[in-house]
């Protein structure tokens, strides 16, 4: 139970396992540096330029980026747990991301079409659309259905529907895109600038605050929409605030790093488990440090497996992720669905 | 003023546009529980949805304590009233504690961080449900009768003022439902919240409700007393249960057991008696009392009438309040079935060690004295001087059961008083804001008129046996009532011999009667508001058949000059002691009396037909004796001698 020990202990691992996975992508890569070469750069006494650049222009922002996406990834999911009142929605299993993927899909091709670039904050925006387009026909749908499982499925045609139309984009897409298209299509980290990561941050950390102060009326909701009416919340602000602050943090990871799989679903999960407690309160704050840890793991393992080929995120995420979803849904089975 | 916490205003409730029902009127008092009561998908959810806010209502208002329900902000409502719904919603990794300190919710700040003072809070909510060892327990892993406690744990922790449950018991065993609906009379009656509970166990709601409310496909009853709601037709038509259904599920009706069993025979029929408000009062006293000396609440309270009768009743309830103890004891007519029948009179008790004064008060549903010439003075309750020796008796009894040497302070009050009042002659005589505690004798007997004339014609037979076996002509007294045969007995003791015969209203039919039974002198004893309708030639002095007390006062004092405003006003006397009052003001009293008792004496005479000799003597308590006919006055010395 949620002693104030066990708590801190949660914390203090998680927290310790972000720092080792950290440094671990800082020093590991397709081009090997000696750890001395890693810090001296590090320190700004790097003398080999390129070993420079590969640590501060390449390991390093992007190690920054998945702290700040995992993190984000994993509120996300979180919240629209809580949401839904449902252990297995996420921002990818409710066609969400495939829905912001879709419109950075088209505002890409259209823009380069153009021959204009496109900036980090058009790609949040129209991911932002995309994901709050996903997220209404989801909240259409729920209005409907009560069993889980077919809000779940309904996500997943969502998801499959924004594939198919975002492939048929890419398909029209001028060549020299497609590679790129392609790849940030598939869920990736890779190629992550400062400018990237500064945009990231003004999302990202300005929502998770406010995700955290939401955290009272949350504990409220998880006991049911009615209960939480009865207790003073104002459900209908609530939930719009949940809506809108959920689809933003998923929308944010979706414009830098494509879709990404069942991050949202496990880290919660498995953070719940290791606080042995489901308030928000505890919860979210928790979900950032795991959220963050785990996408380093993914990232690691994404792009030092089959180094110098890289992974795409999700193919690792899905290896890890899947499996705690499938234990989900049997152990709601067996406990009899409501 | 009614003292509702919640109330409805003319309410509309549904959803969407249609109201599922309307011109909803109900409330509940704080320390009261009301239960709602109605077939499935009626609206009793709805109903507590719209009560508690969650549901904006499509007409009229919810007042919480004398505020509109939805000038509250969320959070200062949530600090008043509570809310308990089934629940429905999955928790994981919860403890029964955590979820019970959600509860917390509307006093915890921004982050929803307990304080220590909050926990203390979760605590006592818990060990109030009984439920301190589950604190630890994960919620999903106890039984339904314990989840139910925690929910309601969890309500208790907003520390409201009101709990409205939506059927709370379903889904528990009969034992889970007993401790449930027990905890929730303690939080009524004893942290003194108001309760609005929506139940599907009948006998489990007849048990615990303080008031009913019935809530039919084809509306929302007002507030009905348990006995009017658990009624069988009520039953049977709410939830359109056919007779043989109802009998199936309750058994075939019993004839409801008098709880008072005394009679009177009447020709050849046995009427039940019943007792007065004011024996209910002075045994609601003594319940009170045992209770508050005792400790422990009476099974039953009795005492003995001023009529010699002991009445034993149970209490309705029995219980302790913030300032004493209340008892309250159902009024029973017997066979007299008039309005007051099957009101519960509550006597509120609180002790007074410093003196030994007995303090009587009157209070909601009790009327108050506004006009002159009645028992107690202006602006007294109208508790009549009797009922307050009999109360005064029962305290003090009870006091020496106990060794207690202080005083009492007793406040009575009726409930539903103030409706019924206005079904009586209270108003007319200035007696306003609800219903007189009155009684003699402590004793209803059954009024049914041909029961009182075969009573009268018995009396009358055996006064004429007691006369036959005395020496010298036949004498007899007839009165109207008790006041005439105690003021009789009191001015002339040496009479106590002579056979009486008490008249109620029919003075003419006994009248008649005596001459049959052959008597040759007879004198009427009787109150002045009786007897001066005999002026107007009244033989039935029942106010249902004619009044005319004042026109006969006005016309008297007119045929003796008295000026017209003096005539007025006498029209507009409550009673004949007010009238007495205006012309002794105006120096009109002996002529004015002269003048009503020689027309009492005319029609006297008449009926009579010269079958005996009949005077008639009129008093008034106030006024003593006010005079007698000439007939009277020569029968009197003539007996004396």
């Amino acid at each position: 139970m949620t002693s104030q020990k066990r708590l801190a202990a949660a914390y203090l691992l998680l927290a310790l396992l972000l720092v080792i996975l950290f440094a671990a992508n800082i020093f590991w890569g397709s081009v090997a540096l000696t750890p001395g070469a890693v810090v001296s750069a590090l320190l700004g006494r790097g003398q080999d330029a390129l070993s420079v650049g590969i640590i501060t222009q390449l390991r390093l922002p992007r190690a920054v980026m998945v702290v700040l996406l995992g993190a984000a990834l994993s509120a996300a999911g979180y919240l629209l747990q809580t949401f839904f009142a449902n252990p297995i929605a996420g921002p990818f299993v409710m066609g969400i991301s495939s829905g912001a993927k879709l419109a950075v899909a088209l505002v890409m091709v259209v823009f380069l079409n153009r021959g204009l670039l496109t900036n980090s904050v058009t790609l949040i925006l129209a991911a932002f659309a995309g994901a709050m387009a996903a997220m209404a026909f989801v909240l259409a749908v729920a209005r409907r259905v009560q069993r889980m499982s077919i809000l779940v499925i309904c996500g997943i045609m969502i998801g499959y529907i924004c594939s198919a139309i975002t492939e048929f984009v890419v398909a029209f897409a001028q060549d020299s895109n497609i590679v790129n298209l392609h790849n940030w299509s598939q869920g990736s980290f890779s190629g992550m600038t400062w400018g990237n990561v500064r945009a990231a941050a003004l999302v990202v950390l300005p929502v998770l605050a406010a995700a955290f102060c939401l955290s009272k009326p949350m504990s409220a909701y998880q006991m049911g929409e009615a209960y939480a009416q009865s207790v003073g919340v104002n459900v209908k602000r609530f939930s719009r605030a949940l809506v809108l602050l959920s689809s933003l943090l998923a929308a944010c990871v979706t414009a830098f790093a494509g879709p990404i799989s069942f991050v949202g679903i496990a880290v919660p999960h498995l953070v719940k488990q290791l606080l042995g407690s489901a308030k928000p309160l505890y919860v979210l704050p928790g979900c950032c440090l795991g959220g963050a840890a785990f996408c380093l793991l993914c990232d690691l393992i994404a792009r030092s497996l089959f180094a110098p080929t890289e992974l795409s995120i999700s193919a690792v995420t899905a290896v890890f992720g899947a499996p705690v979803v499938i234990g989900l849904l049997v152990r709601r089975d067996q406990e009899g669905a409501r | 003023m009614n003292d509702f916490f919640c109330e409805t205003q003319n309410l509309a409730m549904g959803y969407g546009k249609a109201p599922l029902a309307e011109a909803i009127a109900l409330g509940v008092r704080r320390g009261q529980i009301l239960t709602l009561i109605g077939p499935n998908g009626a609206g009793k959810s709805t109903l507590l949805k719209t009560l508690a806010g969650q549901l904006a209502p499509l007409g009229g208002t919810v007042l919480l304590g004398g505020q509109d329900l939805a000038a509250y902000t969320g959070t200062a409502r949530a600090q008043r009233l509570a809310l308990m719904l089934p629940h429905t919603r999955r928790t994981e990794l919860t403890t029964c504690f955590e979820f019970a300190a959600a509860g917390r919710i509307p006093y915890t700040g921004r982050l929803g961080i307990l304080s220590e003072a909050d926990k203390q809070a979760v605590r006592d909510a818990l060990a109030l449900v009984g439920a301190s060892h589950l604190a630890d327990r994960d919620f999903n892993c106890i039984s339904d009768g314990q989840r139910q406690r925690i929910l309601l744990a969890r309500a208790i922790c907003q520390q409201p003022e009101i709990l409205l449950l939506d059927e709370p018991t379903s889904f528990l065993d009969i034992k889970g439902k007993i401790e449930l609906l027990t905890i929730l009379q303690k939080l009524a009656h004893q942290q003194h919240l108001a309760v609005i509970v929506s139940l599907h166990e009948l006998d489990m709601a007849q048990k615990i409700a303080d008031a009913v409310v019935c809530v039919s496909p084809q509306g929302v009853s007002g507030v009905l007393t348990a006995k009017e709601a658990f009624a069988p037709e009520n039953i049977q038509a709410l939830y359109d249960l056919s007779r043989e259904q109802y009998e199936a599920l309750f058994g075939p009706p019993k004839p409801p057991k008098p709880k008072f069993e005394h009679y009177v025979r009447s020709g050849q029929k046995l009427l039940r008696c019943g007792y007065t408000t004011g024996t209910c009062a002075a045994l609601g006293a003594a319940g009170a009392a045992r209770l508050l000396l005792t400790g422990t609440p009476p099974e039953t309270v009795a005492l003995r009438t001023p009529k010699g009768i002991v009445v034993e009743v149970a209490p309705l309830f029995c219980r302790k309040t913030d300032a004493g103890a209340e008892c309250a004891i159902e009024k029973d007519g017997g066979d007299d079935v008039d309005v007051t029948t099957g009101l519960p009179v509550i006597a509120s008790v609180a002790l007074l060690p410093d003196t030994t004064d007995i303090r009587i008060s009157g209070g909601k549903g009790v009327g108050r004295v506004t006009k002159p010439g009645l028992d107690q003075p202006v602006g007294e309750a109208a508790i009549n001087h009797v009922p307050r020796q009999m109360i005064a008796e029962a305290l003090k009894r009870e006091a020496e059961n106990a060794c207690y040497t202080g005083g009492f302070a007793v406040t009575l009050s009726i409930k539903g008083g103030e409706e019924v009042a206005k079904r009586t002659f209270n108003p007319h005589i200035g007696v306003e804001g609800g219903l007189s505690v009155l009684g003699t004798s402590g004793i209803v007997e059954p009024m049914s008129q041909q029961a009182i004339l075969d009573t009268i014609q018995l009396e009358m037979n055996q006064a004429a046996l007691r006369a036959k076996a005395a020496p010298g002509p036949r004498r007899l007294i007839l009165a109207p009532g008790n006041y005439g045969l105690d003021y009789l007995h009191g001015t002339y003791p040496e009479f106590a011999v002579l056979p009486v015969v008490k008249t109620s209203n029919f003075i003419g039919d006994t009248l008649d009667m005596a001459a049959a039974a052959g008597f040759e002198e007879v004198l009427l004893v009787g109150h002045v508001g009786k007897l001066v309708k005999l002026a107007g030639g009244i033989m039935n002095t029942h106010s249902h058949t004619a009044d005319c007390r004042t026109e006969l006062f006005c016309t008297h004092a007119a045929l003796c000059g008295a000026p017209r405003e003096v005539c007025a006003s006498l029209m507009d006397a409550a009673t004949t002691d007010a009238c007495l009052e205006i012309l002794d003001a105006a120096g009109l009293r002996e002529p004015v009396l002269k003048s009503l008792l020689s027309a009492i004496q005319l029609h006297l005479d008449r009926r009579a037909a010269g079958a005996f000799r009949v005077g008639a003597i009129l008093f008034s308590n106030q006024n003593g004796p006010l005079g007698q006919t000439e007939a009277a006055a020569q029968l009197l010395q003539h007996w004396k001698e």
